[in-house]
């Protein structure tokens, strides 16, 4: 079969594999968080838990590394999403 | 392995980007030399993209206008979408208090030709439903602009890489190595490069490099903490919304230090900004921990609070992410260093510029690639030299 190019990868942020590897190839990006800031996919209100697999896969591809050697994206609290209402009362619970 | 540049450029953040791009712009050969393993990995890519005007004071304020200036078609010169856009802003204040604090600030702003407004808190609600109830006076502008740092960052890398700039990662400088009164070369823990220039662009680190050379560089981390929203419909008129304390937390070290409120003594003074994703950005903090760029559940707290009693709609809106950056603040008087220095004459300093660095970052450019090559530059920076601390060095 062949690859579609204008797959949807991120859901939440609604960006292509097109637009990932311009961006790729245009910046020169070597790591899932350089992509996932310059083309804000991961960025999104899962915070990249459904799109991450494909995006390293992309980036794999695109520079020749190994899926494993890529870092996985860095982990910002909250690990799930939570009111701001939330985080001014109960600011000092811990979030994750 | 032995390289050789004409400028060696220590960061690849915001400053050190345009800097490399403007000397090269220049034809100079420049190597800019990154200890992360990408561009952004500081204060650049921790921030808020926020180009406040009326919150830049003389002699930073000459830097900010010159360098809005140079923004407006920076997107074409360095064809890079950096969404810029023009989303005014508005600093406003809870506290009856403060009412004669926002007058002067507004009256300061006229003489300074910004284009200020001041208006009150019933009218403000009226021009903008989503503004709290404890707002009771705000003052206007519309030449304030945000861009999307990431975008700033990686834009002014790729079109100095396209004239000829080379990027080396993963590369920390660890030593310098002089020849009487000029720098030799550079080594990293990978290379060494013989180089003409050294210029500082280290950020929040820039005094370690210095303390290679024997010098104090009086900068300090001061971190900031940040929250992001999930995206919400767009506000209809105010987008960059400014707490009055930000007047004080972020420029007045002393009144931070001497206050008796939590609050304050963590810096927390609000920047609200909405990007064009329809995203908040919920800022921000000034402390000084070290290089420790986490968040902390406190000062979270506090920020969430503020936050809600400015825009009460956020409350019920998600923060989906959260994050933290070292702002490199020059705690001799909080102002940049844009600086060549007596000996070595070859080393030129690029740093302190604490909340400001993404703002100013074009000018920083321009102006120190100017230093370099020609014998004077377009902007008077004698207020930012190095020779201002005398007596510490
Ligand atoms: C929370 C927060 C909000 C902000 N909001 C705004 C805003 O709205 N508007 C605005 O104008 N500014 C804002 N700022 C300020 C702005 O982010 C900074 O002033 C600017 O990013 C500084 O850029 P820089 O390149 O000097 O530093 P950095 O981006 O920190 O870059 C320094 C680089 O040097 C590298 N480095 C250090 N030591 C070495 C070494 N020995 N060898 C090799 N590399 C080294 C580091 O890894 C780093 O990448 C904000 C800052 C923070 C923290
Ligand atoms: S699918 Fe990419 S962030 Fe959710």
């Amino acid at each position: 079969m062949k690859k579609k190019v204008n797959n949807t990868i991120c859901r939440c942020e609604e960006i292509s594999e097109q637009e990932i590897r311009d961006a790729i190839r245009k910046f020169n990006l070597r790591t899932v968080d350089a992509v996932k800031r310059l083309t804000r996919a991961g960025m999104g209100l899962c915070q990249g838990r459904t799109c991450t697999p494909l995006l390293t896969k992309i980036i794999a591809e695109e520079t020749d590394k190994k899926v494993d050697e890529l870092l996985p994206l860095s982990k910002r609290p909250p690990v799930r999403p939570v009111k701001v209402e939330f985080l001014a009362r109960e600011g000092e619970q811990k979030l994750d | 392995m032995i390289k050789r540049a004409d400028v060696v450029v220590v960061g690849g953040g915001v400053i050190g980007c345009s800097v490399a791009y403007y000397l090269a712009k220049k034809g100079v050969r420049v190597i800019v030399v990154e200890k992360k393993e990408g561009l952004s990995l500081g204060a650049s890519g921790a921030n808020q993209g926020g180009c406040p005007l009326q919150l830049f004071k003389s002699p930073v304020l000459e830097l900010a206008r010159e360098s809005l200036k140079l923004y407006k078609n920076l997107a074409e010169e360095i064809e890079c979408d950096i969404e810029y856009e023009n989303v005014g802003s508005l600093v406003c204040s809870v506290d009856e208090k403060q009412y004669p604090d926002m007058k002067k600030h507004f009256q300061d702003k006229r003489r300074e030709g910004i284009n200020v407004r001041l208006i009150e808190g019933h009218q403000l609600r009226k021009l903008e439903p989503t503004l709290g109830e404890d707002i009771i006076v705000g003052v206007e502008e519309w030449d304030s602009y945000m861009v999307n740092p990431f975008k700033v960052n990686y834009g002014f890398a790729y079109a100095a890489r396209k004239l000829g700039t080379e990027f080396l990662f993963s590369s920390q400088v660890k030593k310098i190595e002089r020849d009487k009164e000029r720098i030799a070369s550079v080594i990293t823990d990978r290379e060494k490069i013989k180089t003409n220039f050294l210029v500082n662009a280290a950020g929040a680190w820039a005094s370690e490099i210095g303390k290679m050379l024997g010098l104090t560089i009086p900068v300090r981390a001061r971190r900031g903490q940040i929250m992001v929203t999930e995206p919400v419909p767009l506000n209809k008129r105010w987008r960059y919304i400014l707490d009055a304390d930000y007047l004080t937390t972020a420029f007045d070290l002393a009144a931070v230090e001497d206050s008796k409120e939590a609050r304050i003594k963590l810096g927390v003074a609000g920047s609200y900004i909405q990007e064009k994703s329809g995203n908040w950005t919920i800022g921000s903090s000034r402390d000084f921990a070290g290089y420790n760029n986490r968040v902390t559940m406190q000062t979270l707290k506090y920020m969430a609070k503020r936050a809600i009693k400015f825009v009460p709609k956020l409350k019920d809106i998600s923060c989906i992410r959260t994050f933290a950056g070292l702002r490199p603040f020059c705690y001799g008087d909080g102002l940049p260093i844009l600086s060549k220095i007596k000996s070595p004459q070859n080393f030129v300093i690029a740093t302190g510029h604490a909340g400001e660095g993404m703002t100013l970052a074009p000018i920083t450019g321009k102006l120190i690639a100017e230093l370099i090559t020609e014998s004077g530059t377009s902007l008077s920076i004698d207020a930012f030299s190095f020779s201002r601390f005398k007596n510490i060095n």
